[in-house]
Protein backbone atom coordinates (compact mmCIF):
# COMPACT_ATOMS: atom_id res chain seq x y z
CA UNK A 1 0.00 0.00 0.00
CA UNK A 2 1.34 3.41 -0.98
CA UNK A 3 1.82 6.27 1.45
CA UNK A 4 -0.99 8.30 -0.09
CA UNK A 5 -3.35 5.34 0.35
CA UNK A 6 -2.63 5.23 4.10
CA UNK A 7 -4.15 8.71 4.30
CA UNK A 8 -7.11 7.47 2.28
CA UNK A 9 -7.62 4.50 4.63
CA UNK A 10 -7.33 6.74 7.69
CA UNK A 11 -9.96 9.12 6.32
CA UNK A 12 -12.31 6.23 5.60
CA UNK A 13 -11.84 4.85 9.11
CA UNK A 14 -12.52 8.26 10.59
CA UNK A 15 -15.66 8.75 8.57
CA UNK A 16 -16.89 5.22 9.38
CA UNK A 17 -16.30 5.74 13.10
CA UNK A 18 -18.32 8.92 12.87
CA UNK A 19 -21.15 7.61 10.71
CA UNK A 20 -21.56 4.19 12.34
CA UNK A 21 -20.67 5.30 15.85
CA UNK A 22 -23.32 3.26 17.68
CA UNK A 23 -22.61 0.11 15.76
CA UNK A 24 -18.93 0.47 16.73
CA UNK A 25 -19.82 1.24 20.35
CA UNK A 26 -22.03 -1.87 20.48
CA UNK A 27 -19.30 -4.10 19.07
CA UNK A 28 -16.65 -2.68 21.37
CA UNK A 29 -19.06 -3.00 24.33
CA UNK A 30 -19.68 -6.68 23.61
CA UNK A 31 -15.97 -7.31 23.31
CA UNK A 32 -15.33 -5.36 26.51
CA UNK A 33 -17.80 -7.55 28.41
CA UNK A 34 -16.04 -10.74 27.33
CA UNK A 35 -12.65 -9.27 28.14
CA UNK A 36 -13.96 -8.11 31.52
CA UNK A 37 -15.11 -11.63 32.48
CA UNK A 38 -11.81 -13.07 31.30
CA UNK A 39 -9.89 -10.38 33.14
CA UNK A 40 -11.89 -11.00 36.34
CA UNK A 41 -10.85 -14.65 36.27
CA UNK A 42 -7.31 -13.55 35.58
CA UNK A 43 -7.45 -11.30 38.62
CA UNK A 44 -8.92 -14.09 40.78
CA UNK A 45 -6.23 -16.48 39.69
CA UNK A 46 -3.52 -13.89 40.25
CA UNK A 47 -4.80 -13.19 43.78
CA UNK A 48 -5.05 -16.87 44.68
CA UNK A 49 -1.54 -17.36 43.36
CA UNK A 50 -0.34 -14.42 45.40
CA UNK A 51 -2.10 -15.80 48.46
CA UNK A 52 -0.45 -19.17 47.93
CA UNK A 53 2.97 -17.59 47.57
CA UNK A 54 2.38 -15.74 50.82
CA UNK A 55 1.30 -18.98 52.43
CA UNK A 56 4.40 -20.70 51.11
CA UNK A 57 6.49 -18.31 53.18
CA UNK A 58 4.67 -19.59 56.23
CA UNK A 59 5.06 -23.28 55.44
CA UNK A 60 7.03 -24.89 58.15
CA UNK A 61 7.70 -28.41 59.25
CA UNK A 62 7.42 -29.25 62.93
CA UNK A 63 9.77 -32.04 63.98
CA UNK A 64 8.97 -33.25 67.52
CA UNK A 65 11.85 -34.50 69.64
CA UNK A 66 12.22 -37.16 72.27
CA UNK A 67 11.80 -35.79 75.76
CA UNK A 68 14.98 -35.68 77.76
CA UNK A 69 17.29 -35.16 74.77
CA UNK A 70 20.53 -33.57 75.93
CA UNK A 71 21.59 -30.07 74.82
CA UNK A 72 24.54 -31.43 72.86
CA UNK A 73 22.26 -33.91 71.03
CA UNK A 74 19.82 -31.11 70.23
CA UNK A 75 22.65 -28.97 68.90
CA UNK A 76 24.11 -31.71 66.74
CA UNK A 77 20.62 -32.60 65.41
CA UNK A 78 20.01 -28.92 64.57
CA UNK A 79 23.36 -28.87 62.75
CA UNK A 80 22.40 -31.91 60.71
CA UNK A 81 18.98 -30.49 59.83
CA UNK A 82 20.56 -27.25 58.64
CA UNK A 83 22.73 -29.19 56.21
CA UNK A 84 19.62 -30.39 54.31
CA UNK A 85 19.53 -28.38 51.06
CA UNK A 86 15.78 -27.72 51.40
CA UNK A 87 16.10 -26.09 54.82
CA UNK A 88 16.26 -22.31 55.11
CA UNK A 89 16.43 -22.26 58.91
CA UNK A 90 15.58 -24.39 61.91
CA UNK A 91 14.59 -23.06 65.33
CA UNK A 92 14.67 -25.17 68.47
CA UNK A 93 11.59 -24.92 70.72
CA UNK A 94 12.28 -26.23 74.19
CA UNK A 95 9.51 -27.73 76.37
CA UNK A 96 9.50 -24.54 78.40
CA UNK A 97 9.26 -22.36 75.27
CA UNK A 98 6.49 -24.58 73.81
CA UNK A 99 4.55 -24.19 77.07
CA UNK A 100 4.94 -20.39 77.01
CA UNK A 101 3.99 -20.18 73.30
CA UNK A 102 0.91 -22.32 73.87
CA UNK A 103 -0.12 -20.27 76.87
CA UNK A 104 0.29 -17.05 74.89
CA UNK A 105 -1.75 -18.50 72.01
CA UNK A 106 -4.60 -19.39 74.37
CA UNK A 107 -4.67 -15.83 75.67
CA UNK A 108 -7.63 -15.34 78.04
CA UNK A 109 -8.26 -19.09 78.16
CA UNK A 110 -4.72 -19.83 79.38
CA UNK A 111 -6.09 -20.76 82.81
CA UNK A 112 -7.16 -24.05 81.19
CA UNK A 113 -3.54 -25.08 81.51
CA UNK A 114 -3.48 -24.53 85.25
CA UNK A 115 -2.63 -27.72 87.06
CA UNK A 116 -0.90 -29.33 84.07
CA UNK A 117 2.86 -30.04 84.34
CA UNK A 118 4.96 -27.52 82.38
CA UNK A 119 6.74 -30.29 80.51
CA UNK A 120 3.55 -31.73 78.98
CA UNK A 121 4.48 -30.48 75.49
CA UNK A 122 7.36 -32.11 73.61
CA UNK A 123 10.40 -30.12 72.45
CA UNK A 124 10.57 -29.55 68.71
CA UNK A 125 12.25 -27.91 65.76
CA UNK A 126 10.39 -25.40 63.57
CA UNK A 127 11.88 -25.84 60.12
CA UNK A 128 11.36 -23.28 57.32
CA UNK A 129 11.94 -24.25 53.73
CA UNK A 130 13.68 -22.43 50.91
CA UNK A 131 11.12 -21.16 48.29
CA UNK A 132 12.41 -23.56 45.62
CA UNK A 133 11.61 -26.57 47.81
CA UNK A 134 8.01 -25.85 48.78
CA UNK A 135 6.41 -28.34 46.40
CA UNK A 136 4.33 -31.16 47.86
CA UNK A 137 6.55 -34.15 46.92
CA UNK A 138 9.73 -32.34 48.03
CA UNK A 139 8.25 -31.50 51.43
CA UNK A 140 7.00 -35.06 51.86
CA UNK A 141 10.42 -36.46 50.98
CA UNK A 142 12.12 -34.14 53.47
CA UNK A 143 9.62 -35.10 56.18
CA UNK A 144 10.37 -38.78 55.60
CA UNK A 145 14.10 -38.17 55.86
CA UNK A 146 13.61 -36.15 59.07
CA UNK A 147 11.57 -38.97 60.58
CA UNK A 148 14.61 -41.24 60.16
CA UNK A 149 16.84 -38.88 62.17
CA UNK A 150 17.72 -40.11 65.62
CA UNK A 151 15.90 -38.11 68.34
CA UNK A 152 12.91 -37.14 66.16
CA UNK A 153 9.65 -38.84 67.11
CA UNK A 154 7.14 -37.25 64.75
CA UNK A 155 6.99 -34.80 61.84
CA UNK A 156 4.01 -32.58 60.89
CA UNK A 157 3.52 -30.27 57.91
CA UNK A 158 0.47 -28.47 56.43
CA UNK A 159 1.20 -29.48 52.86
CA UNK A 160 -2.01 -31.35 52.18
CA UNK A 161 -4.31 -28.36 52.17
CA UNK A 162 -1.75 -26.19 50.44
CA UNK A 163 -1.85 -28.79 47.67
CA UNK A 164 -5.63 -28.56 47.63
CA UNK A 165 -5.44 -24.80 47.29
CA UNK A 166 -3.01 -25.25 44.42
CA UNK A 167 -5.62 -27.42 42.77
CA UNK A 168 -8.18 -24.65 43.21
CA UNK A 169 -5.80 -22.22 41.52
CA UNK A 170 -5.35 -24.68 38.68
CA UNK A 171 -9.13 -25.08 38.38
CA UNK A 172 -9.57 -21.29 38.25
CA UNK A 173 -6.88 -21.11 35.59
CA UNK A 174 -8.60 -23.75 33.47
CA UNK A 175 -12.01 -22.15 33.95
CA UNK A 176 -10.54 -18.81 32.93
CA UNK A 177 -9.22 -20.20 29.64
CA UNK A 178 -12.23 -22.42 28.91
CA UNK A 179 -14.77 -19.70 29.66
CA UNK A 180 -12.52 -17.16 27.98
CA UNK A 181 -12.32 -19.41 24.91
CA UNK A 182 -16.12 -19.69 24.67
CA UNK A 183 -16.57 -15.97 25.25
CA UNK A 184 -13.90 -15.09 22.72
CA UNK A 185 -15.44 -17.36 20.11
CA UNK A 186 -18.81 -15.68 20.68
CA UNK A 187 -17.20 -12.24 20.56
CA UNK A 188 -15.30 -13.18 17.43
CA UNK A 189 -18.55 -14.01 15.63
CA UNK A 190 -20.33 -10.96 17.01
CA UNK A 191 -17.46 -8.75 15.83
CA UNK A 192 -17.64 -10.51 12.48
CA UNK A 193 -21.39 -9.89 12.21
CA UNK A 194 -20.90 -6.24 13.04
CA UNK A 195 -18.29 -5.96 10.30
CA UNK A 196 -20.77 -7.58 7.91
CA UNK A 197 -23.28 -4.89 8.86
CA UNK A 198 -20.64 -2.23 8.30
CA UNK A 199 -19.83 -3.80 4.93
CA UNK A 200 -23.50 -3.81 3.97
CA UNK A 201 -23.82 -0.19 5.04
CA UNK A 202 -20.96 0.67 2.69
CA UNK A 203 -21.78 -1.83 -0.03
CA UNK A 204 -22.19 0.83 -2.71
CA UNK A 205 -18.91 2.44 -1.80
CA UNK A 206 -17.07 -0.90 -1.89
CA UNK A 207 -18.68 -1.77 -5.22
CA UNK A 208 -17.57 1.53 -6.73
CA UNK A 209 -14.08 1.11 -5.31
CA UNK A 210 -13.89 -2.34 -6.90
CA UNK A 211 -15.09 -0.94 -10.22
CA UNK A 212 -12.45 1.78 -10.31
CA UNK A 213 -9.65 -0.69 -9.56
CA UNK A 214 -9.09 -0.51 -5.81
CA UNK A 215 -7.03 -3.44 -4.57
CA UNK A 216 -8.53 -5.97 -2.17
CA UNK A 217 -6.12 -4.78 0.54
CA UNK A 218 -7.24 -1.18 0.17
CA UNK A 219 -10.89 -2.18 0.43
CA UNK A 220 -10.31 -4.42 3.44
CA UNK A 221 -7.79 -2.29 5.35
CA UNK A 222 -10.29 0.20 6.83
CA UNK A 223 -12.49 -2.60 8.18
CA UNK A 224 -9.53 -4.40 9.75
CA UNK A 225 -8.26 -1.14 11.22
CA UNK A 226 -11.71 -0.39 12.62
CA UNK A 227 -11.75 -3.89 14.17
CA UNK A 228 -8.37 -3.27 15.77
CA UNK A 229 -9.46 0.08 17.16
CA UNK A 230 -12.64 -1.49 18.56
CA UNK A 231 -10.60 -4.31 20.11
CA UNK A 232 -8.08 -2.03 21.79
CA UNK A 233 -10.87 0.27 23.00
CA UNK A 234 -12.71 -2.79 24.37
CA UNK A 235 -9.50 -3.93 26.12
CA UNK A 236 -9.03 -0.48 27.66
CA UNK A 237 -12.67 -0.32 28.81
CA UNK A 238 -12.44 -3.79 30.36
CA UNK A 239 -9.25 -2.82 32.24
CA UNK A 240 -10.99 0.34 33.52
CA UNK A 241 -14.00 -1.73 34.69
CA UNK A 242 -11.70 -4.27 36.35
CA UNK A 243 -9.93 -1.43 38.14
CA UNK A 244 -13.29 -0.15 39.42
CA UNK A 245 -14.18 -3.67 40.59
CA UNK A 246 -10.80 -3.99 42.26
CA UNK A 247 -11.21 -0.68 44.09
CA UNK A 248 -14.71 -1.67 45.19
CA UNK A 249 -13.51 -5.02 46.53
CA UNK A 250 -10.56 -3.39 48.20
CA UNK A 251 -12.82 -0.97 50.05
CA UNK A 252 -15.77 -3.23 50.83
CA UNK A 253 -14.54 -6.78 51.09
CA UNK A 254 -10.80 -6.90 51.62
CA UNK A 255 -10.85 -6.80 55.40
CA UNK A 256 -13.58 -9.45 55.67
CA UNK A 257 -11.78 -12.04 53.58
CA UNK A 258 -8.69 -12.01 55.78
CA UNK A 259 -7.47 -15.47 56.61
CA UNK A 260 -5.50 -16.63 59.60
CA UNK A 261 -6.12 -13.28 61.23
CA UNK A 262 -4.17 -11.35 58.62
CA UNK A 263 -6.13 -9.15 56.20
CA UNK A 264 -5.73 -10.32 52.62
CA UNK A 265 -3.91 -7.91 50.31
CA UNK A 266 -5.83 -7.78 47.02
CA UNK A 267 -3.70 -7.50 43.92
CA UNK A 268 -4.68 -5.80 40.65
CA UNK A 269 -3.59 -7.25 37.32
CA UNK A 270 0.09 -6.79 36.66
CA UNK A 271 1.30 -4.95 33.53
CA UNK A 272 1.85 -8.19 31.66
CA UNK A 273 -1.80 -9.21 32.10
CA UNK A 274 -3.09 -5.74 31.25
CA UNK A 275 -1.06 -5.89 28.04
CA UNK A 276 -2.45 -9.39 27.42
CA UNK A 277 -6.04 -8.10 27.66
CA UNK A 278 -5.27 -5.30 25.20
CA UNK A 279 -3.55 -7.68 22.81
CA UNK A 280 -6.45 -10.17 22.99
CA UNK A 281 -8.88 -7.31 22.25
CA UNK A 282 -6.74 -6.14 19.36
CA UNK A 283 -6.48 -9.65 17.93
CA UNK A 284 -10.20 -10.35 18.39
CA UNK A 285 -11.12 -7.17 16.52
CA UNK A 286 -8.68 -7.79 13.68
CA UNK A 287 -9.46 -11.51 13.34
CA UNK A 288 -13.24 -10.94 13.50
CA UNK A 289 -13.00 -8.36 10.72
CA UNK A 290 -10.71 -10.46 8.54
CA UNK A 291 -12.92 -13.51 8.97
CA UNK A 292 -16.05 -11.58 7.96
CA UNK A 293 -14.28 -9.92 5.05
CA UNK A 294 -12.91 -13.17 3.71
CA UNK A 295 -16.31 -14.80 3.76
CA UNK A 296 -18.09 -11.75 2.44
CA UNK A 297 -15.93 -9.90 -0.06
CA UNK A 298 -14.54 -13.03 -1.69
CA UNK A 299 -17.99 -14.30 -2.54
CA UNK A 300 -19.03 -10.87 -3.65
CA UNK A 301 -19.10 -10.51 -7.39
CA UNK A 302 -17.97 -7.19 -8.77
CA UNK B 1 -7.20 -2.62 -28.59
CA UNK B 2 -10.04 -5.04 -27.86
CA UNK B 3 -9.95 -8.57 -29.30
CA UNK B 4 -12.45 -11.32 -28.61
CA UNK B 5 -11.86 -14.84 -29.92
CA UNK B 6 -14.63 -17.45 -29.82
CA UNK B 7 -16.04 -15.96 -26.65
CA UNK B 8 -18.86 -17.91 -25.07
CA UNK B 9 -20.57 -17.16 -21.79
CA UNK B 10 -22.97 -19.60 -20.21
CA UNK B 11 -24.79 -18.87 -16.97
CA UNK B 12 -25.64 -21.95 -14.93
CA UNK B 13 -27.38 -24.19 -15.57
CA UNK B 14 -27.60 -23.74 -19.35
CA UNK B 15 -28.41 -20.13 -20.19
CA UNK B 16 -26.13 -19.12 -23.05
CA UNK B 17 -25.63 -15.33 -22.94
CA UNK B 18 -22.92 -15.15 -25.61
CA UNK B 19 -22.03 -17.72 -28.24
CA UNK B 20 -18.79 -17.81 -30.20
CA UNK B 21 -18.32 -14.04 -30.39
CA UNK B 22 -15.34 -12.82 -32.44
CA UNK B 23 -14.54 -9.12 -32.50
CA UNK B 24 -11.69 -6.70 -33.03
CA UNK B 25 -11.94 -3.06 -32.02
CA UNK B 26 -9.04 -0.77 -32.82
CA UNK B 27 -7.45 1.98 -30.77
CA UNK B 28 -9.48 5.18 -30.79
CA UNK B 29 -12.54 3.56 -32.34
CA UNK B 30 -16.02 4.67 -31.33
CA UNK B 31 -18.26 1.62 -31.27
CA UNK B 32 -21.87 1.04 -30.41
CA UNK B 33 -22.92 -2.36 -29.13
CA UNK B 34 -26.52 -2.57 -30.21
CA UNK B 35 -29.31 -5.05 -29.70
CA UNK B 36 -32.51 -5.65 -27.81
CA UNK B 37 -32.65 -6.55 -24.11
CA UNK B 38 -31.12 -9.97 -23.49
CA UNK B 39 -28.95 -9.81 -26.62
CA UNK B 40 -25.77 -10.06 -24.53
CA UNK B 41 -24.55 -6.44 -24.60
CA UNK B 42 -24.16 -6.04 -20.86
CA UNK B 43 -22.65 -9.53 -20.51
CA UNK B 44 -20.03 -8.62 -23.10
CA UNK B 45 -19.12 -5.44 -21.23
CA UNK B 46 -18.99 -7.34 -17.94
CA UNK B 47 -16.56 -9.81 -19.50
CA UNK B 48 -14.38 -6.89 -20.58
CA UNK B 49 -14.15 -5.36 -17.13
CA UNK B 50 -14.11 -8.81 -15.56
CA UNK B 51 -17.23 -8.67 -13.48
CA UNK B 52 -17.95 -11.98 -15.19
CA UNK B 53 -15.61 -14.74 -16.29
CA UNK B 54 -16.04 -16.18 -19.72
CA UNK B 55 -16.86 -19.86 -20.23
CA UNK B 56 -14.85 -20.36 -23.41
CA UNK B 57 -12.60 -18.30 -25.65
CA UNK B 58 -10.06 -15.56 -25.13
CA UNK B 59 -10.14 -11.79 -24.63
CA UNK B 60 -7.18 -9.49 -25.20
CA UNK B 61 -7.17 -5.86 -24.10
CA UNK B 62 -4.27 -3.80 -25.43
CA UNK B 63 -2.56 -7.09 -26.25
CA UNK B 64 -2.94 -8.51 -22.75
CA UNK B 65 -4.92 -11.67 -22.14
CA UNK B 66 -7.49 -10.90 -19.47
CA UNK B 67 -9.14 -14.30 -19.55
CA UNK B 68 -7.60 -15.59 -16.37
CA UNK B 69 -6.77 -12.89 -13.85
CA UNK B 70 -6.58 -13.03 -10.07
CA UNK B 71 -8.05 -10.32 -7.81
CA UNK B 72 -4.96 -8.14 -8.09
CA UNK B 73 -4.94 -8.53 -11.88
CA UNK B 74 -8.60 -7.54 -12.13
CA UNK B 75 -7.92 -4.42 -10.01
CA UNK B 76 -5.00 -3.49 -12.30
CA UNK B 77 -7.13 -4.08 -15.41
CA UNK B 78 -9.92 -1.82 -14.14
CA UNK B 79 -7.46 1.02 -13.56
CA UNK B 80 -6.94 1.07 -17.33
CA UNK B 81 -10.65 1.19 -18.04
CA UNK B 82 -13.23 3.91 -17.55
CA UNK B 83 -16.65 2.56 -16.67
CA UNK B 84 -19.92 4.42 -17.09
CA UNK B 85 -23.30 2.99 -16.09
CA UNK B 86 -26.93 3.83 -16.71
CA UNK B 87 -27.57 4.34 -12.98
CA UNK B 88 -24.47 6.57 -12.56
CA UNK B 89 -23.23 4.72 -9.42
CA UNK B 90 -22.25 7.86 -7.51
CA UNK B 91 -21.91 7.96 -3.74
CA UNK B 92 -24.63 10.25 -2.39
CA UNK B 93 -22.69 11.36 0.69
CA UNK B 94 -19.74 12.59 -1.38
CA UNK B 95 -19.66 15.77 -3.46
CA UNK B 96 -19.22 15.63 -7.24
CA UNK B 97 -15.54 16.47 -6.78
CA UNK B 98 -15.04 13.78 -4.12
CA UNK B 99 -16.80 11.18 -6.25
CA UNK B 100 -14.42 11.84 -9.11
CA UNK B 101 -11.33 12.10 -6.90
CA UNK B 102 -12.17 8.80 -5.16
CA UNK B 103 -11.29 6.87 -8.31
CA UNK B 104 -7.87 8.54 -8.43
CA UNK B 105 -7.18 8.17 -4.73
CA UNK B 106 -7.80 4.41 -4.68
CA UNK B 107 -5.09 3.90 -7.28
CA UNK B 108 -2.59 5.80 -5.16
CA UNK B 109 -2.70 9.34 -6.53
CA UNK B 110 -2.21 11.76 -3.59
CA UNK B 111 -5.34 13.51 -2.33
CA UNK B 112 -4.38 17.01 -3.44
CA UNK B 113 -3.41 15.85 -6.93
CA UNK B 114 -6.59 13.77 -7.20
CA UNK B 115 -8.74 16.72 -6.26
CA UNK B 116 -6.96 19.04 -8.70
CA UNK B 117 -7.38 16.52 -11.51
CA UNK B 118 -11.02 15.92 -10.60
CA UNK B 119 -11.72 19.64 -10.58
CA UNK B 120 -10.09 20.13 -13.99
CA UNK B 121 -12.20 17.33 -15.45
CA UNK B 122 -15.42 18.64 -13.96
CA UNK B 123 -14.58 22.06 -15.37
CA UNK B 124 -13.95 20.57 -18.81
CA UNK B 125 -17.28 18.77 -18.62
CA UNK B 126 -19.11 21.97 -17.75
CA UNK B 127 -19.56 21.42 -14.02
CA UNK B 128 -17.27 24.13 -12.75
CA UNK B 129 -19.96 25.63 -10.52
CA UNK B 130 -21.37 22.30 -9.41
CA UNK B 131 -18.25 20.54 -8.14
CA UNK B 132 -19.28 20.92 -4.52
CA UNK B 133 -22.83 19.63 -4.99
CA UNK B 134 -23.96 16.23 -3.75
CA UNK B 135 -25.26 13.91 -6.51
CA UNK B 136 -28.87 14.19 -5.36
CA UNK B 137 -28.72 17.94 -5.94
CA UNK B 138 -27.63 17.40 -9.55
CA UNK B 139 -29.79 16.70 -12.61
CA UNK B 140 -29.56 13.32 -14.37
CA UNK B 141 -27.37 14.76 -17.10
CA UNK B 142 -25.05 16.39 -14.54
CA UNK B 143 -24.80 13.16 -12.57
CA UNK B 144 -23.85 11.29 -15.73
CA UNK B 145 -21.20 13.92 -16.48
CA UNK B 146 -19.77 13.41 -12.99
CA UNK B 147 -19.74 9.65 -13.65
CA UNK B 148 -17.94 10.25 -16.96
CA UNK B 149 -15.42 12.50 -15.21
CA UNK B 150 -14.79 9.69 -12.73
CA UNK B 151 -14.31 7.25 -15.61
CA UNK B 152 -11.71 9.57 -17.15
CA UNK B 153 -9.79 10.61 -14.07
CA UNK B 154 -7.21 7.81 -14.39
CA UNK B 155 -6.67 8.44 -18.14
CA UNK B 156 -8.12 5.11 -19.31
CA UNK B 157 -7.24 3.44 -22.60
CA UNK B 158 -10.82 2.31 -23.06
CA UNK B 159 -14.15 3.67 -21.87
CA UNK B 160 -16.94 1.12 -21.49
CA UNK B 161 -20.43 2.54 -21.09
CA UNK B 162 -23.54 0.50 -20.41
CA UNK B 163 -26.69 2.34 -21.52
CA UNK B 164 -25.19 5.70 -20.44
CA UNK B 165 -28.17 7.68 -21.71
CA UNK B 166 -30.82 5.27 -20.47
CA UNK B 167 -31.85 7.53 -17.58
CA UNK B 168 -31.49 10.83 -19.41
CA UNK B 169 -33.85 13.03 -21.38
CA UNK B 170 -33.10 13.75 -25.04
CA UNK B 171 -31.07 16.92 -24.43
CA UNK B 172 -28.98 15.37 -21.67
CA UNK B 173 -28.45 12.26 -23.80
CA UNK B 174 -27.25 14.46 -26.63
CA UNK B 175 -24.85 16.30 -24.32
CA UNK B 176 -23.51 13.00 -23.00
CA UNK B 177 -22.87 11.62 -26.48
CA UNK B 178 -21.03 14.78 -27.46
CA UNK B 179 -18.82 14.28 -24.43
CA UNK B 180 -17.98 10.75 -25.51
CA UNK B 181 -16.93 12.02 -28.94
CA UNK B 182 -14.78 14.66 -27.29
CA UNK B 183 -13.11 11.96 -25.23
CA UNK B 184 -12.51 9.85 -28.34
CA UNK B 185 -10.59 12.74 -29.90
CA UNK B 186 -7.84 12.12 -27.34
CA UNK B 187 -7.38 8.61 -28.73
CA UNK B 188 -9.48 6.78 -26.16
CA UNK B 189 -11.40 3.77 -27.41
CA UNK B 190 -15.11 4.05 -26.67
CA UNK B 191 -17.49 1.11 -26.48
CA UNK B 192 -21.11 1.95 -25.68
CA UNK B 193 -23.87 -0.60 -25.15
CA UNK B 194 -27.28 0.79 -26.08
CA UNK B 195 -30.63 -0.36 -27.30
CA UNK B 196 -31.61 3.17 -28.38
CA UNK B 197 -31.70 2.87 -32.17
CA UNK B 198 -32.32 6.59 -32.71
CA UNK B 199 -29.20 7.45 -30.76
CA UNK B 200 -27.17 4.83 -32.59
CA UNK B 201 -28.36 6.07 -35.95
CA UNK B 202 -27.42 9.61 -35.02
CA UNK B 203 -23.96 8.93 -33.60
CA UNK B 204 -22.82 5.47 -34.53
CA UNK B 205 -19.63 5.26 -36.54
CA UNK B 206 -19.34 1.54 -36.05
CA UNK B 207 -22.23 -0.56 -34.83
CA UNK B 208 -21.92 -4.14 -33.66
CA UNK B 209 -25.36 -5.66 -33.42
CA UNK B 210 -25.89 -8.57 -31.07
CA UNK B 211 -28.84 -10.90 -31.29
CA UNK B 212 -29.39 -13.83 -28.93
CA UNK B 213 -25.79 -13.77 -27.86
CA UNK B 214 -24.28 -13.76 -31.33
CA UNK B 215 -22.83 -11.01 -33.53
CA UNK B 216 -25.60 -10.42 -36.05
CA UNK B 217 -24.04 -7.43 -37.80
CA UNK B 218 -20.88 -5.36 -37.72
CA UNK B 219 -21.45 -2.12 -39.61
CA UNK B 220 -18.61 0.27 -40.29
CA UNK B 221 -20.18 3.51 -41.30
CA UNK B 222 -19.00 6.83 -42.48
CA UNK B 223 -17.99 9.01 -39.59
CA UNK B 224 -20.83 11.09 -38.34
CA UNK B 225 -19.07 12.98 -35.60
CA UNK B 226 -19.74 16.11 -37.60
CA UNK B 227 -23.39 15.71 -36.73
CA UNK B 228 -22.53 15.18 -33.15
CA UNK B 229 -20.65 18.41 -32.96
Amino acid sequence: MRGSQIGFVTRRVRSSLRELLWSHVLTAGTMAMSLFVFGAFMMLQENLQHFLTGLGDQIQINAYLEKGLGASDVQSLQGRIKTFPEVARARHISQEQAWLDFRAALGAQSSLLDGLPRDVLPPSFEIWLKPAYRDGPVVEDLANRLKKEKGITAVEYPQEWVDRLSLVVLAVQWTQWLLGGVLFMATFFIAGSMVKLAILARKDEIEIMQLVGASEELIQAPFVLEGMIQGIAAGAVSVACLWSLFRFLQRQVASSIGLFGAPAQLQFLDLKNIALLLVIGWLLGAAGSLFALRRFVRTWKV
Amino acid sequence: MIQLYHVTKTYPPKSQALTDVNLEIGKGEFVFLAGPSGAGKTTLLKLLFREEELTEGRILLDGKNITRLNGRGVARLRRELGLVFQEFKLLPRLSALENVALAAEVVGIPRRESHTKAYQLLRELGLRDRYDAKPLALSGGEQQRVAIARALVNDPLIVLADEPTGNLDADAADETMKLFFKIREKGTTILIASHDLELIKRYGSRVIALRQGRVADDLHRVKQEGNAR
